[in-house]
Parts: C-alpha cells; structure tokens; sequence
C-alpha cells in the first residue's frame, strides 16, 4: 500500500467535520486532565468508553481516544512547571527545573519550550510512524528478557546520575526506590512478600500514587512549614515565545528527546515515562553546563516534554501493527477497538485502512490543535498562579486524591499517597534529591523480571546477557560507562588532592 | 502568615476527609431503582474488561436501567471482590469476571483470603469460558502438541511464555509436564499480553492464552495454535484439537467469566438479573461482537452456574494438590 495516498485518504477521513470535532474534543479533554495532577488518560478514556459506542463510526471514536492521549502529554507540563507537581505521571522530572524556571520568573518560557518541544517531537513521531511503523514493530519483537535486562539496568545507571546531590544519597535514593518496587507480588514466583498482611498491598504500590505522594503533596506539607510568601503569586508569566538564546539552549534537546521517546515508546512496557526520565538523564549528561540542571535549566524541561510526546505517538505503532498494547491507556484504546469489531495487528492496515491512516491522519491535526490549545491560550492556566496559595493547596489536594483514586478506584490508593507524602517530605528535609526515586521504581519491576526470566530460559546460565547481539551492545555500553565514570572520579580526586584545593561547591555537584 | 497556615491545614484536612469517608447512598425503590454498577476486578483494557463492556452494550436494551462498569483492579481480583463482598445486597452492585483465578484458583493455594469467594456472594450467570489456547510461534516447526512433546522428550528443552505464576496458563503447563512426563520451564510474564508479545518475538518455545488474546496472533500468522485445554473444542476456536484428542490428559476451565451478587441479595433480584443476562446472551448484535474478540457465549443460568462453581472449584482443588503447587 502506497504511503502518500494513504495518508491522502487518511486526512479525507480526518478533515470531515464530526472527525475534526472529536479530535478538538480528544484534544482539550487531553489536555484539561493533563493539567489536572493524577488524572490520566487511561481512566480518563476508560471512564469515555461507553459514548464511544454511539458517537459514530469506530474511527471517529479512536481519534478522540488518541487525542485525549496524546494531549494528557501537552497539558501534563503545565502544573510541573507552574506548581512543582506532576500533572501526569510522565511530567515528574519537568518539575525538576521547570519549576525553578517559574520561580526565576520564567515561567512563560518553560511552558512555551515545552509546548513546542511537544509540538516538534509530536509531529516528527507521527512521521515516523507513518513512514517506518511495519518494520519497527518487527524490531520491538527483537527485545526479549536479556535485552529488557540489558536496557534497564543501563537505565537504573543513569537514574543514579539523576541525583544532583551526592552519589551516596542518589545511591540511597535509588535503593530505596528498588524495595518499594518490590512489595507485592513475586513476578516469578506468585509468592506475596513485603506486604505485612495488607491486602492493599499485594499489587504493590501504584506509580501515580508514588509520584503524587512524594512529588506533590510532599512539596505541599514542606511549603507549609515556611512561612511562605507564596512566592509563586508575585510571579510574572514573561513572554511566552521562547527568546533565541533559549531556542539555542534547546532545540538539540528537543531533537534528543524527539529520537529517545520515538523509540523508547515503541518498546513495549517502555512508555511516555520512562522516556522522559531517560530524555533528562541525557541532558544531563551531554550539558556543557550539569550544575544549572535543578536550578532552571531550559533543556530540563525541552528534552524530557518533547520525548514523552513522541513516546505517546509512537506507542500506537506496536498496537497498530502487531496488536500489542504497550501501557494502560493504549490498552483501554485496544479495548475500544475490539469492541467495535476490529482486531488491532499486521491486517489493520489491508482491512480497516480507514481506521489506520484515519487516525495517523488526524495526529497530525491534533498536534497544531494542541500547540494552539497550550501556546497563545496558556495565560489561562497561568491563572492558576494569581489564586492565594492557602486556597490553592487544598484544591491542589482535593484533585490529587480524586486522581490517585481514579486510577484504580480504590481507597488504599489515598493512604498510601499520604505515606509517599511522609516520605518526600521527610526528603525534602534531609536534603535528599528525589529524582532518581520515580525511575527506579518504574525500572525495579522490569530488571528483576527479565533477569530472572532470562536464567529461567538459559538454565541459570549468564552468557545469555553477552552471547546475543542487542543485549550484547547494550551491556558493553554500560561497562564503559561505568568505567569511564570511575576514571573521572578518581582523576578528580587525585587532582583534588595533590594539586588545586577544589571549592565545596564543585564537590557538591558531582 | 500562620492564620494562613491554619485555614490551609483545615481546608487540607477537609478535604482528604470528605473523599476517604464518602460512601455510596442508596435507597430502596422497584428494583432496578437506578443504575447498576458492574465491579469489573481487573483492569481497563484486559479479556475481562473488554467482555464487560460487550455486556454493558448489550444490556441497555433489556433494561430500563443502564450497567456503569468500575474497574476495581488490584491483588489479583481479591480487591474488586471483597469490595462487591462489603456491598449492601441490592441487586446494584454487580461483581463480573466470577470464576476467574482469584475465586477459583487462589484458595487452594493457601492465600488468606479476606471472604469466602464460593459461600460470601451469590452466582447470577455464567457469560463465557476463558480457555487457555497452547500456542507455537508461527515461524516453529510444530503443528501439534504432541510434537511439541515429542521434540521434548528427545532432550531438548521446552521453555513456556505464561501469564503469571500460578495462573491458568501457568498450571496448564504444569499440568502437561506432569502428565506427559517431559519438563516444561514456565517463566511468567506480568499479564497476558507481555507473555504473548514474547511468543511472538521467538524468544521461548510454546505460550498459551486466551482465545481473545491469542486471537490477533493467530489471524496474523504470528501464532500458530497446538491445542485448547477444555473438555471439548471451544467454541470461538472450533477448528483447533483439544489437548485430549492428542491424547495428552490435560483439561481445565481456564477461566471462568460470571456474574455474582453479594450474598443476601433477595431472590428474585437474582431471578431478574439472570433472566436479563440470558437475553443478553441471545442477542444477535452480542454474538456477533463476541465472536470477533474471540470470546464464546457459555450461558448458565443462577441454578446450574451455582452447581458449575462448586466442581469447577474442586476440578482445581483437586489439579492443584496433584501438581504440588505451593506459594
């Protein structure tokens, strides 16, 4: 089938008026609950699924979906950077410093990067998935457990990089982040562990809970223990358009972010999240300047907002050419689709092309919706800001608790939030960096998993790790890494000691 | 400032308070009196998720009163069902996805469970049979299960993609391996879509799943089926042997998709209810769209469903205690 004049016929199809609507529709219901902290598409969509029935025709349906999706992604940045709290569960590291932009009175900035950031690596996603979806899902299938064990652990890797305090404190982070990903079930076992009887525990704790908990109400009961000047009210928008400095600063960036979301998203379980930590941890790395990163740094928050765009993009490839869901709202979007009668997988393309190059078709328009929806319109959401923050707070929790409950509907979710807020709190007070926490939590699962079930399939032998080609490569990555890293250490130290007495300062940034 | 500080801690205060202890009102009228919420005890998007809301379609035309579906996921179905366990028996709160594993397989397994999952709620209907469909990658040498056991038997080692530990797939195989003789090296995955995923990609020898999970493979080629492990063929899968027919003495219910009421709900609550699902059942548009998620219509109305859960749940007590199974 010919490309172009599938996506002809998709765009036909996605320009009728009732498609565009629902796609408008998709697109500011995205972006509202992406705004709003712990509501997430995936219960979101799941909670719309029944008007889907009679809205039309599947297609129209799925475009909504989509919107909704991909929008959550946009609006997620919005209450990171203006409240220092996570409006989707792929948006926690944008707090790092989008928040501190805010605070520099640069709040203005931080939300137009990171609505074009979006806009860009939307976009750039939506062609590659137009262009490279068939092969690319060939390649995803590639990833079995040594690769999945291979890639995460090059990941919990960088999560320790992730800390802007001490690597022993990033370390503790880390390790912290590790046992609490293990409460619940064994993955391999079924035994229930961790859990001191409590049946609300057996599923273990839930990421949005986690990331509320310690990024969002933790930061709320530390706040209320200053006498705050509410700091944030005086706070000036600024412009929105990014000056040429900042366009400078970020538009590698965002190309980053763009390439690591598009293919970070196609692996199954792999997802917006992870993206966007991985996205920061580069940035990082790769910044002429790591010190300004926590401290507002533009590419902090262009690199991780523009990779968990593309993720949510590109994670309708492997449900569009193979029929597999990669994370819960794109599982709800299966869902919709098998109720309708059509079969997600290698045939969608042949059988329902409507449906296919329908919906990449209206990505594209959904993309210019939104970035008109979250550029000129922001000012609404800065207002926001101008609210006293004794009123602000209890709202903010009021909406963390519906989120956190929305997700699962249950109860135990709200308690266990309220202990994540004991414990960022308790962070924030001990001058602990909680960034490296999410991703070790999120990556926790997945290294025991596939470690475990790639010696279950070897025989407990560990040259499975090295004998194939990807997980090969990935491995050699991370030894270099780690090598290379302790060379710089000991260079440093050694410098440190035998010549230039080397300020606090720098001590402290390592 | 600490004014401040006050009315933001009691408006904090107030507001975690009213959402942790607000409950559900009800009221007693002509039942259906309003909508009735359907608890599914799994999450969005799964075999049981998708079956729910093919129901709650169809139901809307046989009753005045709409089905609202709540995912109530969390330890393995025990959290969903003890909620419906807690409700007040009037007939609208619904538990779906009855005879799954946590009420068919987990008690025998030693799991403290917080109610009895056979005398705590009330059967309504069976909808559907959840078979487990053993699977081969497309691109494998093998046609059926006996080969697959054959090849086993000569040496080699047979490692299985399943769900989860413990789960239907998971003492299928186990069953297979014990029954045969030849070991199978079952390595969970965390749901079925995952196990699925890495069935496809090659990376173990046979999987198993659900007719609805297993389905996209097997249109795509990506799949190829071996043999179902039913007492008979399944009905959205006829052409595939069940495991006996190769001679391979293996047949469990999979998992069993219901629904149930709390216990204590009147009678002829439950009479309706049953009454409405079996119109469901019969509905033509329904069939269709079962047929096309690979999902077979197994109606069982309240009397005969009872019956079917009690040897169901001893056919697992029994495979269970066999197989040696122990968390």
């Amino acid at each position: 089938m010919d490309i172009f004049s599938g996506l002809l016929d998709g765009f036909a199809i996605a320009l009728t008026a009732t498609n565009l609507l629902f796609c408008l529709l998709g697109a500011i219901i995205g972006t509202a609950i992406g705004v709003l902290p712990g509501l997430g598409p995936a219960a979101t969509i799941a909670l719309l699924l029944p008007i889907t029935y009679v809205i039309g025709t599947p297609v129209t349906a799925i475009i909504m979906m989509a919107g909704i999706f991909y929008g959550a992604m946009y609006g997620g940045s919005t209450t990171s950077i203006l409240l220092n709290l996570p409006g989707e569960a792929a948006s926690v590291v944008t707090c790092i410093d989008g928040y501190q932009m805010a605070k520099k009175g640069r709040a203005g900035a931080a939300l137009g990067i990171a609505a074009i950031g979006s806009f860009v690596a939307g976009t750039l996603a939506v062609v590659g998935l137009t262009m490279f979806a068939p092969p690319l899902a060939e390649f995803a299938l590639d990833f079995g457990p040594p690769e999945y064990f291979a890639l995460t652990t090059l990941g919990l890797l960088l999560a320790v990089t992730l800390s802007g305090g001490s690597i022993i404190k990033g370390l503790i982070i880390l390790l912290f982040g590790l046992i609490l990903a293990m409460v619940g079930l064994d993955p391999i076992s079924g035994k229930i562990r961790f859990t001191f009887g409590s049946i609300g525990l057996q599923g273990g704790f839930d990421f949005v809970t986690l990331a509320m908990g310690v990024f969002g109400l933790g930061e709320i009961l530390y706040n209320l223990e200053s006498t705050m000047k509410t700091e944030i009210v005086t706070t000036k928008l600024g412009k929105v358009f990014p000056t040429l400095g900042d366009w400078a600063d970020s538009r590698w960036a965002i190309c980053r972010g763009s390439v690591i979301g598009f293919f970070v998203g196609i692996i199954p379980g792999g997802g917006a999240v992870i993206s966007s930590l991985a996205s920061y941890a580069i940035e990082k790395k790769y910044s002429q300047h790591p010190e300004e990163f926590g401290q507002g740094a533009i590419q902090g928050v262009a690199g991780p907002e523009s990779a968990n765009n593309a993720a949510s993009s590109s994670s309708f490839i492997p449900l569009l050419t193979l029929g597999i869901p990669g994370n819960a709202a794109i599982a709800m979007i299966f869902a919709a689709l098998m109720i309708q009668g059509i079969t997600p997988g290698p045939f969608l393309v042949a059988e329902h092309p409507d449906v296919f190059w329908g919906v990449i078709a209206s990505m594209y328009v959904g993309n210019v919706m939104l970035l008109v929806l979250n550029l000129p319109l922001v000012g609404l959401w800065v207002q926001m800001l101008r609210v006293p923050y004794g009123i602000l707070a209890p709202v903010i929790v009021l909406f963390t608790t519906i989120g956190v409950y929305s997700t699962q509907n249950q109860v135990f979710d709200i308690y266990a939030m309220l202990f994540f807020a004991a414990v960022g709190y308790l962070m924030r007070k001990l001058d602990f960096d909680p960034a490296p926490l999410p991703l070790a939590f999120v990556l926790g699962p997945l290294v025991e998993r596939s470690l475990r079930q790639s010696l279950l399939l070897s025989g407990g032998d560990p040259a499975i790790f090295v004998s194939r080609p990807i997980s090969g490569i990935l491995m050699v990555i991370f030894v270099l890494l780690i090598v290379g890293q302790t060379i710089f250490f000991l260079r440093r130290k050694w410098k440190r000691r035998c010549c230039v007495p080397v300020p606090p300062e720098t001590e402290k940034s390592l | 400032m600490s004014r401040m500080r006050r009315v933001t801690l009691l408006l904090t205060g107030v507001s975690v308070a009213v959402l942790v202890f607000s409950g559900w009102g009800f009221s007693a009228e002509k039942y259906p009196a309003k909508p009735i919420q359907l608890i599914v005890p799994y999450a969005p998007g799964g075999s049981s998720d998708v079956l729910a809301r093919t129901v709650e379609k169809a139901w809307t035309k046989y009753s005045p009163q709409p089905m609202i579906v709540v995912n109530k996921a969390g330890a393995g179905g025990v959290l969903g069902t003890e909620y419906v366990v807690r409700s007040k028996p009037d007939g609208h709160t619904l538990l779906f996805a009855y005879g799954s594993g946590c009420d068919l397989v987990m008690p025998h397994l030693q799991q403290k469970m917080p109610y009895d999952p056979l005398k705590d709620v009330v059967p309504v209907a069976r909808i559907s049979i959840h078979s487990v469909v053993v699977s081969v990658s497309g691109k494998s040498q093998f046609n059926t299960m006996k080969d697959v056991i054959a090849w086993g038997a000569k040496g080699n080692k047979i490692t299985s993609a399943v769900s989860t530990a413990a789960g239907a797939v998971d003492i299928v195989m186990r069953a297979i391996a014990k029954r045969t003789g030849v070991p199978i090296t079952t390595v969970p995955f965390s749901g079925g879509a995952e196990a699925a995923t890495a069935l496809a990609g090659g990376h173990l020898v046979i999987g198993g799943g659900h007719p609805s999970e297993v389905l996209p493979h097997l249109k795509s080629g990506r799949f190829r089926p071996v043999g179902v492990a039913l007492d008979r063929r399944d009905g959205s899968l006829p052409n595939v042997p069940t495991l006996k027919e190769q001679g391979i003495d293996v047949a469990t219910w999979g998992s069993v998709k219901g629904v149930a009421v709390p216990k204590g709900t009147p009678p002829e609550v439950v009479e309706y209810l049953s009454a409405t699902l079996k119109k469901v059942c019969e509905d033509g548009e329904f069939k269709k769209t079962m047929a096309t998620i690979g999902q077979p219509v197994d109606y069982l109305d309240q009397k005969d469903f009872a019956a079917f859960m009690l040897k169901a749940s001893k056919d697992y007590a029994d495979l269970i205690k066999e197989l040696g199974i122990k968390l």
